[in-house]
């Protein structure tokens, strides 16, 4: 065996596996909602099980280990949303999304209508734009968008309602 | 990030990039299991890949099907997925004695061809029926080997679904049973062929 190739104590490539296998699929697609790339989540899933193995040490037994990698994982995105440029491209195909849900509602806005909510969707801050997604396309109840995005349920709540405010009176405005 | 060599980065690298890639579909060797924690015959742990089901064990619980899961199939990677949903489906009709028969795809591509004969043999017997390893080994076209058909049979890696427990020693005793042998029993008689 090669002794230059990078390698960590089998044990620790273990408990990154099995942390993988169990949350692995469910953890990579709520980034990809965050990040709307298919490259980018994957180097943020790398990052968080990164984070996640240097961490695993403090975690309590009996801990949530579903929710505190959901934790680093909306932390990891989110912090990479902020600092990223390709934001407005990634808003627009989040807002088509939203675009669905919304037309089975209260009638199918004009495309001016849209583009003035879109607009609006891309103003939203980051963890309001998430909630409502989660809340809006996933059909999350609140103790779950808790878990994903950090928080309690009531502030989940209020970052819906935040977002479903502001949505709202830009449709009446227009 | 500090206190992170290259070197663990790399090796961290490598284990995601395998299983993202069986995420998005970009590599088609990945394993999805799912669990069972609640059946009659304790906790079952099932993994399949594209080609059918490849797994279904008795096991202590998820962590445990893991390792075993992990230590086989070494790089590949392994996933929990919902993609399961028809052979739980499918268990529940079997467990409620609704159907007791399986029609599923069963992926044995790993055994040896001798041992895929053995265990495709033994799953033409129908619920409700036995047959010894005797007739088993001479179904699978060689009737001195019907230790060696034990032998595959002991190792089958789809139990329940792949019926192995349908087969007992000529004089009528049980036989071994990778579950345990009373869950040898509580099969048998769940289906109806002992009283």
């Amino acid at each position: 065996m090669n002794t230059d190739e990078p390698t960590i104590p089998a044990a620790a490539a273990r408990r990154i596996a099995l942390l993988l296998a169990k949350h692995g699929e469910e953890l990579a697609r709520h980034i990809r909602r965050i990040v709307r790339d298919d490259d980018t989540a994957q180097d943020l899933l790398q990052d968080t099980m990164l984070r996640a193995w240097k961490a695993v040490g403090r975690l309590a037994a009996g801990s949530n280990e579903r929710a505190w990698l959901y934790r680093i994982a909306t932390n990891a995105s989110l912090n990479h949303q902020r600092s990223r440029a390709r934001e407005r491209a990634a808003l627009g195909r989040h807002a088509a999304e939203l675009e669905a849900t919304r037309e089975t509602g209260e009638g199918a806005p004009d495309a001016a209508d849209r583009a003035g909510l879109w607009a609006e969707v891309a103003r939203l801050p980051e963890r309001q734009r998430l909630a409502l997604s989660l809340r809006v396309a996933d059909e999350l109840d609140y103790e779950e968008i808790a878990a994903r995005i950090g928080g309690t349920a009531a502030a989940a709540r209020a970052n819906v309602y935040q977002a479903t405010r502001r949505l709202k009176l830009k449709v009446r405005d227009a | 990030m500090s206190g992170t060599t290259v070197r663990e980065r790399d090796a961290v690298e490598r284990i995601v990039r395998g299983a993202f890639g069986a995420l998005t579909g970009r590599r088609g060797d990945g394993l999805r299991y799912a669990m069972m924690d609640d059946t009659p015959v304790g906790i079952l742990g099932l993994a399949g890949g594209p080609r059918g089901l490849r797994h279904l064990s008795f096991v202590r619980g998820e962590d445990d099907f893991l390792e075993h899961l992990l230590a086989e199939h070494g790089d590949v990677p392994v996933l929990k997925s919902a993609e399961l949903d028809d052979v739980r489906r499918a268990l529940n009709r079997y467990f409620a004695g609704k159907a007791l028969d399986f029609d599923l795809a069963v992926d044995l591509g790993d055994l040896a061809p001798f041992h895929r004969r053995v265990l495709g043999e033994t799953a033409k017997i129908p619920a409700g029926r036995v047959a010894t390893y005797t007739q088993v080994a001479v179904r699978a076209g060689s009737p001195r080997a019907s230790r060696a058909a034990g032998n595959a049979l002991h190792n089958n890696p789809v139990a329940i679904v792949v019926p192995c427990h349908r087969v007992l020693r000529t004089d009528g005793s049980l036989g071994g049973y990778g579950g345990g042998l009373p869950i040898k029993e509580w099969l048998l008689r769940h289906e109806g062929a002992l009283l």
